[in-house]
């Protein structure tokens, strides 16, 4: 888990872009921040496996930039470049899920790694939440891959998410309920991905060893 | 939505206020960063994050008689890594309240301070704590015109020039100190005398603007805090806990009732050293 530069699934990329991001990782104030910013953006959209690694890798960035000069032109440059990508979420999802699905997976990483004075950043609790209840609409609870994509980040985020926020996590699981109960089309995959969402929160954001087993024990053989 | 709603409006104050007591264009030609935080030289790409997407539904909700002012920087305000900053400045703005605090009681009133200290930090008013201010959302404000004044290729000439024990009161241009009780007006003027003074390291107009890019590091650590004290003998106590964002919450932590004078000066001793 430690910050050696392959660990952040960066091989994918160009030479010249790995050589870039390895810079901006040691030395951020020597390279362009906002085409950094932009790169890691771009490739958390097109790869979702990326994106859900490019939050440690922003969070290093951000730590960098801030030991060597108190900077946080990184920081800005990614919240805005995040803030327009979140903007044209209706299109983006209109357009492609799977870029969708990466953005919701990218906002909801970078929520989850970089903090404020330990504190989740208060300015993108109402976009992960408004991520997360597109996602928990019936249209979208129509993809497994939207679902899967929600359930995951609940299971991530829920937690710190319910603390910051209360009353909109109730308002987001009587959606999860309804489409749980009420919504006929649904498959199988994704009523079991509810169930277990549901059971996970109302066990405190745990799910008890029995509930695991329910849920995971065909997987494991 | 009230975290929305509440940060907003005080940023609205902010803005009606900075762009009123100086307009941007007078200062602005040195600054060494631009509103949205980026170093100068990355100017040009900056048109484009201007973007009229301000629009979203929230500005329209939200409107006060200051915000229809000069707008471009209201706006700008609404993106989210001006809000980050924003919490962060009043995490920062919280911090350098308790340290004054302790600095201040510990030094005039130690007895008093001792016996008080087991109590609530609300307790710990004395006759200097009560010339605290102590108002969030005053404190915030005189942060960020601070903030402005120390983000000029002017004011880190001077550090750089004039170290902070050769810097003589009435000669040399001295932060105003936030947590002091002033009217409004007292401290627009002292803000206003003091960046006038600091023009007087106003770079040469010619070749100042690069070079001096590079110069940003250079920047001593006991700037990053910017209160300066009227009590000589302690303005090195800024040294110690300046180090930054991953000490706060420890020092959050023996804020509330152990902040002991005893404790503090056990800090100052150590710190001695630093001075020579």
């Amino acid at each position: 888990m430690e910050n050696s530069a392959d660990d952040y699934r960066i091989q994918s990329l160009d030479m010249d872009t790995q050589m870039l991001l390895k810079t901006a990782l040691k030395d951020p104030s020597s390279v362009n921040l906002e085409k950094v910013s932009d790169i890691l953006v771009d490739q958390s959209l097109k790869d979702q496996v990326f994106s859900k690694e490019a939050g440690r890798i922003c969070y290093t960035i951000v730590q960098a930039e801030a030991k060597q000069n108190n900077g946080n032109v990184f920081r800005r440059n990614l919240l805005t470049r995040l803030q327009q990508e979140f903007k044209s979420r209706e299109e983006t999802r209109a357009r492609s899920l799977q870029e969708w699905v990466c953005l919701v997976t990218f906002i909801c990483n970078i929520f989850d790694y970089l903090k404020v004075n330990n504190m989740p950043m208060v300015a993108l609790v109402h976009p992960v939440y408004d991520c997360l209840m597109r996602l928990s609409q019936p249209d979208a609870l129509m993809n497994e891959e939207e679902v899967d994509c929600l359930v995951l980040q609940l299971h991530r985020i829920g937690e710190q998410l319910e603390k910051v926020n209360g009353p909109r996590m109730d308002e987001l699981f009587y959606l999860l309920r309804d489409g749980f109960l009420l919504q006929e089309d649904l498959t199988s995959m994704a009523r079991l991905l509810l169930l277990e969402i549901l059971e996970f929160r109302a066990g405190g954001w745990v799910l008890s060893s029995t509930a695991h087993k329910y849920y995971y024990s065909e997987l494991a053989d | 939505m009230s975290n929305w709603t509440r940060g907003r409006r005080r940023e609205a104050r902010d803005n009606e206020h900075d762009n009123g007591s100086s307009g941007p264009s007078r200062w602005s030609h040195c600054r060494k960063r631009g509103v949205d935080g980026s170093l100068r030289a990355n100017r040009e790409g900056d048109a484009g994050p201007e973007k009229g997407g301000e629009s979203d539904s929230r500005k329209a909700s939200f409107t006060t008689p200051e915000s229809t002012g000069p707008v471009s920087r209201c706006g700008r305000k609404a993106d989210w890594g001006s809000q980050v900053e924003n919490d962060e400045m009043r995490r920062d703005v919280h911090r350098d309240m308790q340290r004054y605090r302790r600095r201040i009681l510990g030094a005039e009133v130690p007895q008093r301070e001792r016996k008080i200290s087991s109590g609530s930090s609300e307790s710990c008013d004395s006759r200097e704590g009560e010339n605290i201010e102590t108002d969030e959302a005053v404190l915030l404000r005189r942060q960020k015109q601070i903030n402005y004044g120390k983000n000029t290729l002017a004011y880190d000439r001077y550090i750089k020039e004039i170290p902070k024990h050769l810097r003589q009161p009435g000669v040399h241009p001295k932060t105003p100190n936030k947590f002091r009780k002033y009217s409004r007006r007292s401290w627009d003027q002292q803000i206003k005398l003091w960046k006038v003074k600091l023009h007087a390291w106003d770079p040469p107009t010619e070749e100042g603007q690069d070079k001096v890019l590079d110069d940003i590091e250079e920047l001593g650590i006991d700037d990053v805090m910017d209160i300066e004290l009227d009590f000589p003998n302690l303005t090195d106590f800024q040294n110690a806990p300046a180090s930054l964002a991953t000490h706060s919450r420890s020092l959050e932590g023996d804020d509330d009732c152990s902040g002991t004078p005893v404790k503090i000066q056990k800090t100052e001793i150590t710190e001695e050293p630093d001075l020579a």
